[in-house]
């Protein structure tokens, strides 16, 4: 990744997600879990780069993405 | 706008077409079961050849925006196409119970659809053109109206299998090259892989656009979106079916047209639009259904009458739409369920159930791979906002009316 690209958040693919909750666990500010411990995302866009690499690394269904501009 | 009605219709209820103003896409229709190719050359004519730049100038002059649900603007679609040659893929799946107008226009008018097709195909040097449909009956209908013609040799017909959300044109593709009719993971719009996906529509108002050339075309309709558009009428109405209308018509002609009968409600949009209070001045366009707080998406417009229980009829719709959820989103698999119960609590009678259900439709929206869970959340929330007093009765011990079964339940026949 070069320094020119700018992250600005992640993208989940809700057809991988099953909820292990892993993510909301990393970053438990930004993100929380549902009744059924699927992810909602608080203002992720906030968080700072390391912190959204983190979570997307921790994603056992590959679910995640960083979404960059 | 001329409010001329033409009722010269109905032979069944299935495939019955009436308009307001001079038919378009319809043409024919009243003196034709189905159009044959002669008789499709004797209402509409020859085809005039177009190229590109003239085609989109056309596009861009009416301000053609797909008639498949998104009202994307057609003209902008075609310029984000990304590749070498592109496919033209017609979408006449039509998944929506409440809607007929693209089984209808392949049926008894194929030919305009085809020629929508072919134009757009020759004029971007499309390798391939196809026509999707879901039932076998309009599937043979379009190949023999192909079989008639000696330019479409290029044109496959193509029957994909599958429920409510296999008609998105993500998951119509995936079905196209050999995978599930479901929507993908990822949002990759069918443009950027070379795909020209438009609704069986948009392609007979392209055909008609080329005949009539773009100013005879904006003669009729709103400033901002000219022309004429199809509406698929259902519900407490005693002339059902599909109708041309100059896009703009206020809701109120259409509804006595249609002989609606003494409306509590209208679904306007379909099961992923809103309940409307039947407002007769609400116009008819993708405009006017904004400022309505309501979308117009494929046009379908279903009546509730007053002599059923709308608690009932929302019940009845929104459990079926969670049984449509193709259960590979978290969110929507788990979250439709929940919010079906929830209605069918408060048409019992359960006072916390109408928070609980804005909670649920909050929380899946947004939430999937395709626009189930939003629309499906639209379609409640609108619902609940629309019937507080009905709300009230069922909270005091029910509206004592039936639910009757005025919203269409499952696939069209």
């Amino acid at each position: 990744m070069t320094s020119t690209t700018t992250t600005t958040g992640i993208d989940i693919d809700w057809t991988l997600c099953d909820g292990h909750g892993l993510c909301a666990a990393v970053l438990p500010r930004h993100i929380t879990r549902d009744e059924w411990g699927f992810p909602v995302l608080h203002g992720v866009e906030a968080a700072d780069e390391a912190a959204l690499r983190r979570v997307v690394s921790v994603c056992p269904a590959l679910a995640l993405r960083l979404r960059s501009a | 706008m001329t409010a001329t009605m033409n009722f010269a219709t109905a032979r069944t209820v299935q495939g019955a077409t009436w308009t307001i103003g001079a038919p378009r896409l319809l043409a024919g229709l009243d003196r034709h079961a189905t159009l044959d190719l002669r008789a499709h050359l004797e209402t509409h004519g020859a085809l005039p050849s177009a190229d590109l730049q003239r085609l989109l100038d056309h596009l861009d002059a009416i301000a053609l925006a797909g008639r498949g649900g998104a009202g994307f603007p057609l003209a902008a679609k075609i310029r984000a196409l990304k590749g070498g040659r592109p496919e033209v893929i017609v979408n006449g799946t039509e998944g929506e119970p409440g809607s007929d107008k693209d089984r209808t226009l392949l049926r008894r008018s194929p030919h305009l659809v085809i020629d929508g097709a072919l134009a757009l195909a020759s004029t971007l040097s499309a390798r391939d053109v196809r026509i999707a449909v879901h039932d076998a009956a309009t599937a043979a209908r379009v190949r023999d109206a192909l079989a008639e013609r000696s330019d479409a040799g290029r044109v496959q017909v193509r029957q994909i299998d599958g429920g409510f959300v296999s008609g998105e044109a993500r998951a119509l593709v995936r079905a196209l090259s050999g995978g599930p009719a479901l929507p993908p993971g990822r949002r990759e719009h069918a443009t950027e892989r070379g795909q020209l996906v438009l609704n069986a529509e948009s392609a007979a108002q392209v055909a008609v656009a080329l005949r009539m050339g773009w100013r005879r075309y904006a003669d009729t309709g709103s400033r901002g979106e000219p022309g004429t558009t199809l509406l698929t009428l259902g519900g407490a109405v005693d002339n059902p079916g599909v109708v041309e209308i100059p896009i703009g018509t206020p809701l109120g002609i259409v509804l006595a047209a249609a002989g609606a009968r003494s409306p509590q409600a209208a679904v306007i949009g379909g099961y992923h639009g809103s309940w409307l209070a039947p407002n007769p001045s609400i116009e008819l366009s993708r405009a006017g259904l904004k400022s309505a707080g309501g979308t117009l998406g494929a046009g379908v417009i279903l009546v509730v009458g007053d002599d059923t229980c709308a608690l009932g009829e929302l019940a009845a719709a929104t459990n079926w739409l969670a049984g449509e959820s193709a259960k590979q989103c978290g969110p929507c698999m788990f979250g439709l369920p929940a919010l079906a119960q929830d209605v069918s609590a408060l048409r019992r009678g359960q006072p916390s159930a109408v928070e609980v259900a804005l909670r649920h439709a909050r929380s899946v929206d947004g939430r999937g791979a395709c626009a189930h869970p939003d629309g499906t959340a639209r379609f409640v929330t609108s619902a609940l906002h629309l019937l507080q007093d009905e709300t009230h009765l069922h909270l005091h011990g029910g509206c004592g009316r039936p639910t009757r079964g005025h919203l269409p339940i499952g696939k069209q026949p």
